[in-house]
């Protein structure tokens, strides 16, 4: 029996908004076994965004308990939260978000900058190497591309070694191609530090690329399934 | 054909220039999101203006228009010690009606002699006054007559209230001036022509002239002052150049007369002069105020085009040239900056309204409310001038935006210099703007000395910016991650460094300057007196009294040091020859020449003198005159030694030749004189003595007060001035002015805080989503508070220092230089500033991170 890394249980999301209350998830429950990849399918507006935030602790669940990495994060405070990020998780995001006023490699560093880390920027400068973008270290994001700059964001995701990753439609900014290569990147990447892999996708193809999927609608799970495929071949 | 081609192309062009004020406008529609730092800092500088320009303009009216009131007649003819004689009163009576009025500082005691007080003292004649009314409380006899005619005839007194305050009087009872005795008939509410007469150490005492001969003070060599003021016949031209023609034919019949004559149309040179410095000084710092937020206009532009990117791509994919484009935003930057110049003069035009409502009382005359157009235009034409100026560069990099920047997911800011046409137009309305600084000052050089420093000014901390932007990315990265996050935020290409430094380091620079300034003549004026200035000084010693006088102070107060000279008072006539009212003298030395000098005579040098070039005269010279003048003031009158000065006194003129050259240590306050003459040249007249008192250390207040009173009672005549009530009459005069010097600069530096919260709002969206990745990374709220406090604090602390610096220098230059006193350099007043800008940078920075470590991290990270 592998270890649970992730434990959602019925976490419920309800926002508030001008119109009223908005039941953002209802009742969820979620296990995910440590070094597995998931991916989260669904509609838009299904709630798989909101569910990857609560998992980041980035929001708070109206109810339910959020176990990440064996740690309550419901009880945490919002240091705690940042420095269990900082440890634990790396997020990729659709829209990149590195910080406009720090190089590539400036960013990739940060994390490791944060925790203190005493090599941070040989290692950003490797993880960069990997992520095929040796030459472009010292340059601002606005002076890479849309796929450079996910590639970044990859190496900063990782660049802690963290053993969650969760990536929110990386490729969803990207053209087919770089969307292809960037995937490539991030699921080679993960095999090799084995970190578990949450994922949040439009593509069903890139779904089938993981070894489960979990299907949204309405807030609620609709179905999860796991395919037995070898996340690595199949996104080949 | 060529002119029909020209007329299409006329056509064509103001058809563009319709489209482009059409398209620009229809832009505008979004609303004036953005501009609101903008539209303040506009305001802010032209209210400051146009209010200086409103005030003064109120002031100048009410001086114009109650000219003849403030005077007390259409011209006046005045002189000291003589009174006009037959001849003379016969001249000045072909121009109208004549009424004589005397005036002269003496001491009015209790007739127990119990306490004495300094008053400033007119006799008036029956005439008195020609224009404009005594006003006093409360009527004089049981049958209702409130006349001040009434009041001052039969050994009545009308005098101020505060006299009767300090010897504790009340209206009936007597009191003494000289060797007569008054009894108070009415308090004085208001003397018309009392603006006229020069600063004032005591309250004022009305007599009728015939009374005051009973007194005994108006002897020959007493400092008086005797007044004619004229009221022109019925129909007779009044205007500004006949009474010019009218007062010179008066000097032209009465050659020996020495009169210094006044009409309405300028009663108080004096006080136009101060005011019109005043105004001058104050538009001058609200000048400076609009340039620091002219880096608000710039930051606001900038941002304003960043944000319209895709705008202006879009408009290239359709056609519009580089040219259109720059004119498009140029007609929405240009109606934000006319906004922020209405309101601006709108407030202008209410604060003098609003002063005179709360303040009218303390202003030297009443304000009237005529605002004239060239102060407002003066105040529009900086603002617009400055909002384009600081608003041109970043439209004109507007056309560089190219139409491929629709196709790309992030968007570069926009880099390059704009084409060289703006440029030139920039450098022109820079030009424009020297030229109306320069023209609106006197002395010009003031306009361009400022101009100059605020443009060093501005160099430096734009350049300082930039200097710590580079360092910043240079530097060792940090292991601190706080230090690093720091350094990077500092060195960021589009950080705040550069916006916080300069919007906070020119108003720190400006208020400092200023503050330094003040220290130094606050120093100057006081910190100095107790060493070396005498307590007293007393006016009208007779000459064969001072003996007896030195005795009695030397009898009650042992080892006080007496010191006398002879004064008489007299006016410059001539200087090599040459009438001084043909002479345009430096504005700094042209007090000389307006109205009376102090004169005396001696045979050695005066303490506080130096001979700094010529000879001084031997003991008993009998030579044809000769005279020592002050060397600085000589030297801007281009006078040298060996020319001749002619001096009217006691109605004679007498010519004596300078010998020699000497400084004087003004400050010292012991006796001394533009001129000292020879004394064969003035020993003969009839004059009193000027003599002080320094009292020994550990005099006490009470017998200090028993020595005053027993002069009192043994002189009569003798006026005793306390030298700390002078200096303190001077300050509260001279603190009202630094008040609204003050309140000026302060304008500059909340031109500098809206510069401030209007970058830092800028930055806060790009701060806010920095903040929540570094949080989805790990960063604890301490870690980014601490960056920012690390980063903020550098920078105020930078900002601060470097304007120290050179708000120090500025100061030093305008206090050495121009005021000619020495620089003090008050930490206090550093440490005040600097606190200032420790608080303002807290304040803004703290206020903006507290926003930045609460915003939830949700929005900022779904994608759009």
């Amino acid at each position: 029996m592998t270890a649970e890394i992730l434990s959602l249980k019925s976490v419920d999301l309800t926002l508030t908004s001008r119109a009223g209350p908005v039941e953002i998830l209802r009742g969820v429950s979620l296990d995910i076994a440590k070094g597995k990849a998931v991916a989260i399918v669904g509609p838009s507006g299904s709630g798989k965004t909101s569910l990857l935030m609560i998992m980041a602790g980035l929001e708070r669940q109206t109810r339910g308990s959020v176990i990440v990495a064996g740690r309550d994060i419901t009880r945490l405070s919002e240091d705690q939260l940042a420095r269990l990020r900082g440890s634990e998780v790396g997020i990729v995001f659709q829209s990149f978000h590195l910080v406009p006023t720090m190089t590539a490699l400036e960013n990739v560093a940060l994390p490791m900058e944060l925790a203190g880390e005493a090599q941070a920027f040989e290692r950003a400068r490797e993880l960069l190497g990997e992520v095929g973008l040796a030459a472009r270290v010292d340059h601002f994001p606005a002076e890479l591309s849309g796929g450079e700059q996910q590639r970044v964001a990859i190496a900063r995701a990782l660049s802690r070694r963290p053993a969650i990753i969760l990536a929110d439609e990386p490729t969803g900014n990207l053209d087919g191609k770089t969307g292809r290569q960037v995937i490539d990147i991030l699921f080679r990447m993960r095999e090799r530090t084995g970190a578990t892999l949450v994922l949040v996708t439009h593509d069903d193809k890139l779904a089938e690329a993981t070894e489960r999927i979990v299907r949204m609608a309405d807030g609620r799970i609709v179905s999860d399934t796991f395919t037995g495929v070898k996340p690595m071949i199949a996104a080949r | 054909m060529t002119i029909a081609a020209g007329d299409r192309s006329l056509a064509q062009a103001n058809a563009n220039g319709l489209t482009i004020a059409r398209i620009g406008l229809r832009e505008l529609r979004s609303g004036l999101k953005g501009f609101k730092i903008f539209i303040a800092c506009i305001a802010l500088g032209v209210a400051v203006i146009a209010s200086v320009g409103a005030l003064a303009d109120a002031l100048s009216a009410g001086f114009a228009r109650q000219g003849r009131t403030i005077l007390g007649g259409d011209m006046t003819f005045s002189r000291m010690h003589v009174r006009a004689t037959g001849e003379e009163h016969a001249v000045l009576e072909r121009l109208g009606a004549l009424s004589e009025t005397v005036t002269l500082r003496t001491m009015a005691r209790r007739l127990d002699g119990g306490d004495q007080a300094l008053i400033e003292l007119k006799g008036a004649d029956i005439f008195y006054p020609l224009v404009g009314a005594v006003e006093i409380e409360p009527p004089v006899s049981a049958g209702g007559s409130a006349s001040f005619k009434d009041a001052i005839a039969g050994g009545g007194a009308v005098a101020d209230r505060m006299l009767l305050e300090r010897l504790g009087l009340k209206v009936g009872d007597k009191f003494r001036i000289g060797e007569a005795e008054f009894e108070v008939k009415a308090t004085l509410k208001s003397e018309p022509d009392g603006v006229a007469d020069r600063l004032t150490y005591g309250p004022r005492v009305f007599l009728s002239q015939d009374e005051l001969e009973r007194t005994g003070l108006i002897k020959p060599g007493t400092l008086v002052k005797w007044r004619y003021a004229v009221q022109s016949r019925d129909g007779a031209p009044v205007g500004k150049a006949d009474l010019k023609a009218q007062r010179e034919s008066i000097l032209k019949a009465l050659p020996e007369s020495g009169f210094t004559t006044l009409d309405r149309h300028d009663p108080s040179p004096q006080i136009t002069r101060t005011l019109e410095r005043l105004r001058q000084f104050l538009i001058l710092i609200g000048l400076a105020s609009l340039l620091v937020g002219g880096v608000g206009v710039a930051n606001a532009v900038t941002t304003f085009i960043d944000k319209r990117i895709k705008v202006i791509a879009t408009l290239r994919s359709v056609g519009a040239s580089g040219f259109e484009i720059m004119g498009i935003f140029f007609v929405q930057v240009f109606v934000v900056a006319a906004l922020g110049v209405a309101i601006g003069l709108v407030a202008g035009i209410a604060v003098p309204w609003i002063i005179d409502c709360f303040y009218g009382a303390a202003l030297p005359i009443r304000a009237e409310f005529s605002v004239s157009a060239l102060s407002l235009a003066v105040a529009a034409a900086y603002g617009l001038l400055i909002a384009m100026i600081f608003a041109l560069w970043p439209l004109g990099r507007a056309e560089h935006v190219k139409a491929s920047v629709l196709f790309r997911e992030s968007i570069q800011p926009i880099t390059g210099w704009p084409r060289p046409s703006v440029l030139g137009l920039i450098g022109l309305m820079i030009a424009a703007l020297l030229a109306i600084a320069v023209m609106g000052s006197e002395p010009k050089s003031l306009a361009l000395y400022i101009a100059a420093g605020l443009t060093v000014m501005l160099i430096v901390f734009a350049g300082l910016g930039r200097a710590v932007t580079l360092a910043a990315r240079r530097l060792p990265r940090f292991r601190r991650p706080e230090l690093a996050i720091a350094m990077r935020n500092l060195g960021a290409p589009d950080g705040l460094t550069n916006s916080v430094v300069l919007s906070l380091g020119t108003g720190l620079s400006l208020l400092v300057a200023v503050a330094l300034a003040h220290a130094s003549l606050v120093n100057e004026l006081q910190g100095r007196l107790p060493e070396r200035s005498p307590d007293y000084f007393l006016l009208e010693v007779p000459k064969t009294e001072f003996g007896a006088l030195s005795a009695h102070v030397q009898q009650m107060a042992p080892g006080s040091e007496l010191t006398q000279a002879p004064m008489l008072r007299g006016r410059l006539v001539k200087l090599k020859n040459q009438p001084v009212e043909d002479i345009k003298a430096p504005p700094e030395a042209q007090w000389v020449l307006n109205g009376d000098r102090g004169l005396t005579y001696t045979n050695e040098v005066p303490e506080g003198s130096k001979v700094v070039s010529g000879n001084w005269w031997p003991a008993n010279y009998a030579g044809p005159p000769l005279v020592s003048f002050e060397a600085d003031l000589a030297k801007k009158l281009g006078l040298v030694i060996g020319d001749t000065v002619t001096v009217n006194v006691l109605g004679r003129n007498v010519e004596a030749t300078i010998a020699n050259l000497r400084e004087v240590k003004w400050e010292s306050l012991a006796i001394n004189f533009v001129m000292v003459f020879s004394p064969n040249t003035l020993q003969a007249s009839p004059h009193n003595l000027l003599a002080t008192i320094r009292l020994p250390k550990g005099t006490t207040p009470a017998s200090e007060i028993a020595l005053v009173r027993e002069l009192g009672k043994s002189f009569p005549s003798v006026s005793a001035i306390r030298v700390r009530d002078a200096i303190d009459q001077f300050n509260k005069i001279f603190e009202k002015i630094m008040t609204a010097v003050r309140v000026a600069g302060s304008v500059t530096l909340a031109a500098g805080a809206l510069v401030l919260a209007g970058a830092l709002a800028t930055a806060q969206r790009r701060r806010i989503v920095e903040a929540v990745i570094l949080k989805t990374l790990g960063a604890t709220r301490r870690q980014i508070l601490t960056a920012h406090a690390i980063e903020y604090a550098f920078l105020a602390a930078l900002a601060a220092l470097v304007a120290t610096a050179l708000g120090a220098i500025a100061a030093w230059l305008a206090v050495s230089r121009l005021m000619d006193i020495t620089f003090t350099f008050s930490w206090g007043t550093v440490a005040a500033i600097l606190g200032l800008a420790a608080f303002l940078i807290a304040l803004f920075g703290g206020f903006g991170t507290w926003a930045i470590l609460r915003a939830p991290a949700v929005p900022y990270l779904r994608s759009e």
